[in-house]
């Protein structure tokens, strides 16, 4: 939920999260070898033994879970249910910290004693998912429980996916199995025809948003590893001219704006597609953008790609409906 | 010679009030500051829109055009829900600090805006609800729920509702409610995004739907409202006084409570929990007319709004190209018009 909640995250300030303990098992670090990984903040962390305990973001679980890496907690943004990466997911057996963006429970992390926590690097803002300005003190106070390592945002997912089959590997799993060609191949393939897709419909232009109450936001495509991904792939995302100076992620627009930018297609936030589709439709400008008349708003699988497997999934969508699209509205 | 000696009144002997020719002048005025303040509020914002294509948008109306929707979807809506919720919140709280009798009396005391968002989050919560346009009619039970709740436990015990019990229940059901909201909103982040909307009050992102939704029950409200002023005359005598005058005052009582529950559970689904406007304003209007209510009514009717709409626009353009909430607005210059209020003038016998 990462990079719209901001605003809720002062809201959420005051609401003290409830302590709780948990059982202390005191499992030492078994690891036998000297660790060792380059971050996304460009520092190399390491550890006279391999970690074996560890917390992660729920996207990064996701991708390490791939990789067969099985953390032993999360923190989510959101409720678990309702995170996109974790769908489908074996949560069996692993802590939940958070459903709350801002918020993890820091006195039961301590209580896992963890020697790793694994969460994605954004550049823009120098932090790691969950350890943002703006979050509770006790979610910061998760930090110092252990070196806080994972790739970084923001040129690309491929690159990002990379970054956590290496950490996975540091971490003792191995990445050579079929399973994970078999994801790599299909993965291909789908890029492939999305590239083929994008090439075949000339001048097709696209803007990608995430609408709210108060503010149509544009996204920054070279901020959104997807977005960066489709642009290398031939899609024209347009870029917003005045991106907010304090969160260049977006640029945001007051909604009697909202006819600013006219792409040939809408890409849509799909983080909570139902309430932003809704939050849309209810303002009278979203119909001044002509795509959104010509019914041609796609789903952006927005920030929260980890995994080869949800990767070809939307991208396969996405070359669907992308087919379908005029690429001369306008 | 008498005429002269006859017209100069000695001047203790003058009424201590603006006479009814004056009051009815400053209302005209009024009216004209109002409507120069829709202009504003219909020509200032974050698209520039010349005037030519304003008039085209009320003349010629064209929905493809984006300045035009701009105008008549966006702007025009937001300037009528800040007329109708501004005259509602104004009025309210006039009626509320003559009938409890208390010069602090608002909209907050009554736990009205406590009452429509645990409502809302309720909705949200248990009931599932996700449209905007619900919202409202649970923003407005759950304002007149918390209002029937107030005067009822206030009407415990032989004296009845009197100013003092009601501000105890008014702060007692607060808490309480507050306290069900944040017990509630603490285990569900979505209810949390939904529920920013009615920690503040704004007219923004409020269009024709909702103004439409609410219209009958501020009109309702407002004509019940203008019909107080008589009574309100004879409570602010004191209820023994109200009595021997053979006012019926405890049926006088529940119809005026019954009308802020209406205008304020309207107002507050129309444009969230707006504070200080129905405290302050009421004052300004008493220090205008004196004490009939009457007039202070019909002042508070029109200033209101005008207070609402300006602060409205201030909020549009000091932070421009983003926007502050027309809440935060009136709450950074309320806070002090109230404080200079207090300070320079007795606070009403109420």
């Amino acid at each position: 939920m990462k990079r719209l909640l901001l605003v809720s995250v002062s809201a959420a300030l005051f609401l003290a999260g409830c302590g709780s303990s948990s059982d202390d098992d005191s499992a030492d670090a078994k690891g036998g070898e000297a660790w060792s990984y380059t971050s996304g903040d460009g520092k190399t962390y390491d550890a006279d033994s391999t970690p074996t305990r560890i917390i992660a973001h729920g996207p990064a679980a996701a991708a390490l879970i791939s990789f067969g890496i099985k953390p032993i907690a999360i923190y989510s943004d959101g409720p678990v249910d309702q995170d996109k990466s974790l769908k489908d997911l074996d949560l069996s057996g692993i802590e939940i910290l958070s459903e709350t963006y801002g918020q993890i429970d820091a006195e039961k992390a301590a209580g896992l004693k963890p020697d790793l926590i694994v969460a994605s690097y954004w550049p823009l803002e120098k932090a790691y998912s969950g350890f943002e300005a703006g979050v509770e003190d006790s979610a910061q106070k998760v930090k110092g429980l252990a070196d806080v390592v994972g790739p970084a945002e923001g040129d690309s997912v491929v690159t990002k996916i990379e970054g956590y089959e290496e950490l996975a590997q540091s971490l003792g799993a191995d990445t050579t199995g079929e399973k994970i060609a078999a994801d790599k191949a299909t993965f291909q393939t789908a890029v492939e025809r999305f590239r083929t897709t994008v090439a075949s419909k000339e001048g097709l232009t696209s803007l990608a948003v995430s609408p709210a109450e108060d503010l149509l936001y544009v996204a920054v495509p070279s901020e959104a590893s997807e977005l960066s991904d489709f642009t290398q792939w031939g899609l024209d995302i347009m870029t917003p001219d005045s991106p907010d100076p304090d969160f260049a992620y977006w640029e945001n627009l007051s909604w009697e704006n909202a006819d600013k930018y006219q792409p040939d297609f809408v890409l849509m936030d799909d983080r909570d597609a139902a309430n932003s589709l809704e939050v849309a439709q209810g303002q009278p400008t979203w119909q001044n953008i002509k795509a959104v008349g010509a019914g041609a708003v796609v789903p952006w699988p927005a920030y929260w790609m980890n995994t080869y497997r949800d990767y070809t999934d939307q991208l396969d969508q996405l070359s669907t409906a992308i087919e379908k699209i005029d690429p001369n509205l306008t | 010679m008498s005429i002269t000696a006859r017209t100069e009144a000695p001047v203790e002997q003058r009424p201590r009030h603006r006479s009814r020719a004056t009051l009815a002048t400053g209302f005209v005025i009024l009216i004209g500051v109002l409507a120069v303040v829709c202009f504003f509020s219909i020509t200032m914002g974050a698209r520039g829109v010349g005037l030519s294509t304003i008039w085209k948008a009320f003349t010629d109306y064209d929905p493809s055009n984006a300045s035009e929707t701009v105008i008549r979807e966006l702007r025009v809506p937001r300037t009528l829900i800040g007329i109708f919720a501004g005259a509602a919140l104004g009025l309210s709280g006039a009626i509320l600090q003559g009938v409890t009798r208390n010069p602090l009396a608002d909209p907050g005391i009554m736990g009205i805006n406590a009452g429509a968002a645990t409502s809302i989050v309720f909705a949200i919560m248990v009931l599932g609800t996700q449209s905007t346009s619900t919202y409202v009619w649970f923003a407005f039970l759950g304002a007149g729920v918390a209002t029937v709740t107030v005067y009822g436990i206030a009407s415990f015990g032989r004296e009845g509702a009197t100013p003092v019990k009601l501000a105890l229940a008014g702060a007692a059901v607060t808490a309480i409610l507050s306290s069900i909201t944040s017990a509630i909103v603490m285990t569900n982040v979505s209810a949390l995004n939904e529920l920013r909307f009615w920690q503040v009050g704004s007219l923004a992102g409020r269009y024709f739907p909702v103004f439409w939704q609410t219209l009958p029950f501020l009109v309702i409200g407002i004509v019940l409202a203008l019909g107080t002023g008589r009574a309100l005359n004879g409570l602010a005598l004191g209820e023994d006084l109200a009595l021997a005058l053979g006012q019926r005052v405890r049926l006088t009582r529940v119809v005026m409570f019954v009308t802020v529950a209406i205008l304020c559970g309207a107002a507050t689904s129309a444009c969230g929990p707006i504070v200080f406007v129905g405290l302050v304003v009421p004052h300004l209007a008493r220090m205008i007319c004196g004490p009939d209510y009457r007039w202070i009514l019909s002042y508070s009717l029109l200033l209101t709004p005008v207070v609402v709409l300006v602060a409205d626009i201030i909020g549009r353009v000091i932070i421009s190209p983003g926007e502050l909430q027309v809440g935060v607005v009136l709450g950074v210059i309320g806070a002090p018009a109230f404080i200079l209020l207090v300070r320079y003038r007795n606070l009403a016998e109420l």
